[in-house]
């Protein structure tokens, strides 16, 4: 036995749900779909294509089954403890397969279509398919950019050092002068993070650079006062009206100066990092939640389908 | 004054408490001398209400003071209660600071400057040592304490914290959100503790949440019982004394281990390791005639035995000869030997046939062999297989064993016979079996779990010298020269020296001459290269490899730098010796140049892939080094559901053994917070009823005979293990979705914090072994992004043969 060995990290040892077993459950779907479509295209019954020929009820009960077992992942993924398939498979044939629904329920229909509870099925399915397929987009971009977003951070620590950021800009205010406590205090109760599903979704009401650069220009304001004070004959009057610069100028004007405007200076810096830290908090709490949001839509629509799918079926025994 | 005692007893343990107790029963002239101002101040020490264990179950206990498994309150109160009752005769607060003497005339100097003159002498000390107090007058003032139970039990008072270690630190730090702090540190810095603690304490002080006398120590604590804060603590500071009034003074100043004490006793230990344990005789006696060693120091650190110890010491004082207690359960165990009589005769043909054996003394011999399992295995059956994770010893009483040396290929086999070992390679290395190991004719073996055999390895170091040897003979022929003659191997093995690394370490430099060939016995090894200005690691080698063959066959300076990843161990073989090796057997020097060839083209193959470089490099730093089966979250893959979690929990009583958000990331490899099932586990070092064990697939999982002591927890470095009570009561799915209430996977927080009284124990990652089909949280993650390797797998180690 020689003691050889050599190391290479690979790349492969994740391995996703849409590429499980080499696309095992997309064959098999394709390979249900292709059969339906021959079959379809085969069977010419006298009655024209529809649910109730043979082929109809035959496509409907598969239809319907699938619909009872894509619904099973809801239990399964709860089942933890149990040893049937992993749930990345069950998921994969979930994908596939609910795809696949597209082909066998249409052919089912025989592209009869009114306004009554069988195309309101068809309906619903559809709009059950396609929140899941935007699903699939979702769950293949956002985990990236959730990652790169938190850059080795986790939200905890990130609220943690906001609290000691807010403590410390508060502390540094203080030893200033009033007004510039009150302006801290004012942003401190000001800063939005997380709320309701709309701030969540799309960010808080007032966007967090907006708000920031008012904190700015009034702490800028206050600065500048003190500043003039120090040193009238540098004219600090002619500071620009616009925000932004105000920070940088004051920032400029205030960094070789007294033992004040060096914490100023620090406020200003805190300030930055606040302004930075929340807007990461406030994109990781968007990125979650539009991750997670068509769950949301795609599982209340599958009970709605399911209601429909049994008045479809009830209705199609009692009344055909 | 002087008092002239038959039994001086030190310590009133579990261990001094039982002989002192005995002693009151029959009567005898007795003392038992205690340091603190109470009984048994190991487990006053525990924190309130905390349930204390009564393992091991099946030993029976054999003293006049009771015990079983209760609470603390309840089991103190129980002993001081019998004490009395039995007039126990014991002098509180009389630290012993000298003992001289032997049988019949034993001299005990006391702090307060009494002397106690004893016949015998039992000293049952244990492990924990004195706990360093103030050194100032009002030292055992009422609001001076030496422990801290729960930081959250104290609000708004003003704390002073005495030290600048690890554990002042992490006082000072948790008392501060609620309290005013204040923390005394006799010199400038904090640098004695943890790195993570050393930063945090300078940043609360800086921050103002705490504040710090440096260079300051006590000079006296003063109760004024009728003012509010009742305490004044005076210290000394550099610029002069300073008068702080506080609600109550926390010291945490360590404790003064008790071996020099010991030692200054006359008593030997056998080496200097840490862990080394003085050795007594069957009767309890250490080197010292008349003095008698037992509990914890002895090397029996749980209560029930000790309280045996106790007993039965003062009936061996007496000249009686008493069967041990855990006489029937050896008997049991030896009542399978072919031709048993007798378990002396039985424990004679034991350490007669097993050279490896002969060192102990009786009673190191009893412990080791209740430990032990006595096997008789049929011919032919296999005892463990190759690639196993199986870790005990075995030694061959009757019959021999055969290794087979190559995997599935029974005609070369090594044939074993009585009194030689086996196992030692996975006991050392920590990996898995190197060979599997089927039992020949007759075969009789005993099989000792690792901890028994490594506690025997540092407290005899001659078992440890023929363990050490046969391992160097056997790496050297299993994984260099295969078919070498004994004696050639005989040259390298003499030739040959163990070596220790810490983590961080260098074995060897790029560009150094290369001398050595480091074939690795235990930790791992990464390999890397200066490269524009960094480091880029190359590879990862683990035990039972070796490195820096390169520069011998080629005779150029290293190529590479080898890093220790862990704490690692290495057989160092001199150039020459292997040089001359390579001269004289041709094969193996083929072997050794075709590997070198591969190794070559790897590496100019991982140069050219720096990334990959530096994904081995994180890992490393990860602590992956010592892993053998880690959990890795991909995540462009994980849509953070926290299914694993949930999974985790759900089948572990509604505790995760994970945290999935917190732990590292390099690009989008992530390490939660999760077991790594490591080679050497730092979780075991210090278990006292050996409850955490590994399988044989390599899970290191938590039996049932837990304590709930949390040395494990401390011990464990990554912060996988947590105490806490399992709920038996799993969520209904049906309930949740038609009433709501807990859904099935939710972590229960009611049920963590009140348990109703039920002991906590700790609960770590088992990898679902009780599961066919794997760890729940790859099985219910939906997306693929979690999975269980081991970091072989994962960094595609491949074996040439």
């Amino acid at each position: 036995m020689a003691a050889e060995t050599s190391t290479e990290p690979t790349a492969t040892v994740h391995q996703g749900f849409l590429v499980l077993e080499r696309f095992r459950y997309l064959k098999l779907a394709s390979l249900l779909c292709v059969l339906a479509i021959v079959a379809y295209w085969w069977h010419q019954p006298a009655s024209g294509p529809g649910g109730g020929t043979w082929l109809g009820y035959t496509l409907g009960t598969i239809g319907a089954l699938l619909i009872l077992w894509l619904t099973w992942l809801g239990r399964r993924k709860r089942k933890y403890a149990s040893r049937l398939g992993t749930v990345r498979g069950w998921l994969s044939a979930h994908v596939y397969l609910g795809l696949s629904l597209l082909v066998i329920v249409t052919l089912h229909t025989g592209f009869h279509f009114g306004w009554n509870i069988h195309t309101l099925s068809y309906v619903l399915m559809l709009l059950v398919i396609a929140s899941g397929i935007y699903g699939i987009a979702v769950y293949a971009r956002y985990p990236s950019l959730i990652t790169a977003n938190r850059d080795h951070g986790t939200r905890d620590a990130w609220l943690a050092e906001l609290d000691e950021l807010n403590e410390q800009s508060l502390k540094l205010a203080d030893a200033l002068d009033t007004q510039a406590h009150q302006v801290i205090v004012r942003s401190i109760d000001r800063i939005r993070i997380g709320g309701g599903l709309r701030a969540q979704l799309f960010g808080p009401r007032e966007a967090v650079r907006k708000a920031f650069a008012r904190v700015e220009q009034e702490l800028g304001e206050t600065t500048s006062f003190m500043a003039s004070q120090i040193r009238p004959a540098r004219g600090a009057a002619a500071i620009s009206p616009d925000a932004h610069s105000t920070v940088m100028f004051m920032a400029g004007q205030l960094a070789s100066s007294t033992q004040d405007n060096e914490n100023a200076q620090k406020l200003l810096d805190l300030i930055a990092r606040r302004r930075d830290l929340t807007s990461r908090i406030n994109r990781d709490i968007r990125l979650h939640a539009q991750m997670q949001i068509w769950l949301y839509v795609h599982v209340p629509l599958t009970f709605a389908l399911l209601a429909a799918l049994i008045a479809h079926i009830l209705s199609v025994f009692i009344y055909w | 004054m002087e008092d002239q005692f038959k039994i001086a007893v030190i310590g009133s343990g579990p261990a001094g408490l039982s002989a002192a107790a005995h002693a009151a029963e029959l009567g005898l002239q007795h003392v038992l001398l205690e340091a603190e101002a109470h009984l048994s101040n190991t487990i006053f020490r525990y924190q309130k209400g905390k349930y204390v264990m009564a393992e091991p179950s099946i030993l029976p206990l054999r003293s006049p003071v009771s015990f079983g498994a209760g609470k603390r309150e309840q089991i103190l109160e129980k002993w001081n209660q019998e004490t009395g009752g039995l007039k126990v005769n014991q002098r509180l607060r009389s630290e012993v600071t000298a003992l001289n003497g032997s049988r019949g005339d034993f001299t005990i100097k006391i702090a307060d400057g009494s002397i106690v003159k004893a016949e015998h002498v039992v000293l049952a000390i244990g492990m924990q040592g004195n706990i360093r107090k103030l050194g100032c007058p009002g030292e055992d003032a009422e609001f001076v304490q030496y422990q801290l139970d729960d930081p959250d039990e104290y609000n708004d008072e003003t704390i002073i914290v005495v030290g600048a270690g690890d554990a002042a630190i992490e006082n000072a730090i948790a008392l501060s959100e609620r309290n005013k702090v204040i923390i005394v540190n006799r010199r400038d810095e904090f640098d004695r503790a943890k790195a993570a603690n050393n930063a945090a304490v300078l940043k609360a002080i800086a921050d103002g949440r705490i504040q710090c006398f440096y260079n300051s120590g006590p000079r006296k604590a003063e109760d004024q019982a009728e003012r509010r804060p009742r305490g004044v603590l005076v210290l000394n500071t550099a610029s002069g004394e300073v008068h702080l009034p506080c609600h109550r003074v926390i010291a945490r100043l360590g404790a003064t281990p008790p071996r020099k004490f010991v030692e200054s006793c006359g008593v030997v230990f056998p080496t200097p390791d840490p862990t080394s344990l003085p050795a007594v005789s069957g009767t309890y006696e250490s080197n010292v005639p008349g003095l008698h060693i037992i509990g914890a120091l002895a090397g029996f650190p749980l209560i029930k035995q000790a309280m045996n110890q106790g007993y039965e010491v003062v009936e061996f004082i007496l000249g009686n000869k008493v069967e041990p207690a855990d006489e029937p359960l050896l008997r049991s165990k030896f009542g399978s030997l072919p031709g048993f009589t007798s378990v002396d005769a039985a424990l004679d043909l034991v350490q007669q046939r097993v050279p490896v054996l002969a060192p102990l003394t009786r009673l190191q011999l009893r412990e080791f062999l209740l430990d032990s399992d006595l096997r008789t295995p049929q011919q032919g059956q296999t005892i463990f297989e190759r690639n196993d994770y199986s870790d005990s010893f075995y030694s061959i009483v009757e019959g021999q064993v055969e290794i087979e040396l190559s995997a599935g290929d029974r005609s070369r086999t090594v044939t074993l016979g009585p009194g030689e070992f086996f196992g030692e390679m996975s006991l050392i290395s920590g990996r898995r079996r190197s060979a599997t190991v089927r039992a020949g004719q007759g075969c009789v073996l005993v099989e000792t779990p690792r901890r028994s055999m490594n506690k025997l390895i540092y407290s005899v170091p001659a078992v440890k010298r023929v363990v050490d040897e046969a391992f160097l003979r056997r790496a050297i022929l299993a994984n260099i020269a295969p078919d070498a003659p004994p004696e050639t191997v005989a040259q390298l093995v003499s030739s040959a020296s163990v070596l220790a690394y810490k983590p961080g370490q260098t074995l060897f430099r790029e560009g150094e001459v290369g001398d050595c060939l480091h074939l690795i016995r235990k930790g791992s090894v990464t390999i890397s290269r200066h490269m524009d200005g960094r480091d880029v690691v190359l590879a990862y080698v683990p035990a039972g490899q070796y490195v820096g063959e390169m520069a011998l066959v080629s005779n150029l300076p290293r190529s590479a730098t080898a890093t220790a990843a862990v704490a690692t161990e290495t057989i160092r073989i001199e150039g020459e010796a292997f040089k001359a090796l390579l001269a004289r057997m041709p094969t193996v020097r083929e072997r050794v140049q075709e590997s070198y060839k591969t190794r070559l083209a790897r590496n100019v193959a991982a140069l050219q892939q720096p990334e990959r470089g530096g994904v081995i490099g994180f890992l490393m730093a990860q602590g992956i080094g010592e892993a053998t089966d880690v959990l890795l979250i991909d995540e462009s893959l994980c849509v953070r559901c926290d299914q694993c979690e949930k999974a985790c929990s759900n089948t572990h009583g509604g505790l995760s053994r994970l945290n999935r958000e917190a732990g590292p990331t390099y690009e989008n490899l992530h390490v939660p917070t999760s077991c790594r099932h490591c080679e050497h586990p730092h979780c075991m070092k210090d278990c006292p009823p050996d409850a955490i064990k590994r399988a044989p697939n390599g899970e290191v999982f938590i039996s049932d005979s837990c304590i709930g002591c949390g040395n494990c927890q401390r011990n464990c470095p990554y912060g996988v293990i947590q105490m806490g009570v399992e709920d038996k009561n799993k969520p209904s799915l049906w309930r949740w979705m038609l009433f709501g209430g807990r859904e099935p996977g939710a972590a229960d927080h009611d049920h963590h914090h009140h348990h109703g009284g039920t002991p906590k124990k700790a609960a770590k990652c088992d990898m679902c072994k009780s599961l066919p089909g794997g760890p729940a949280c790859v099985r219910a993650c939906p997306t693929g992004a979690a999975r269980r390797v081991s970091p072989e797998q994962f960094l595609r180690v491949a074996r040439k043969d």
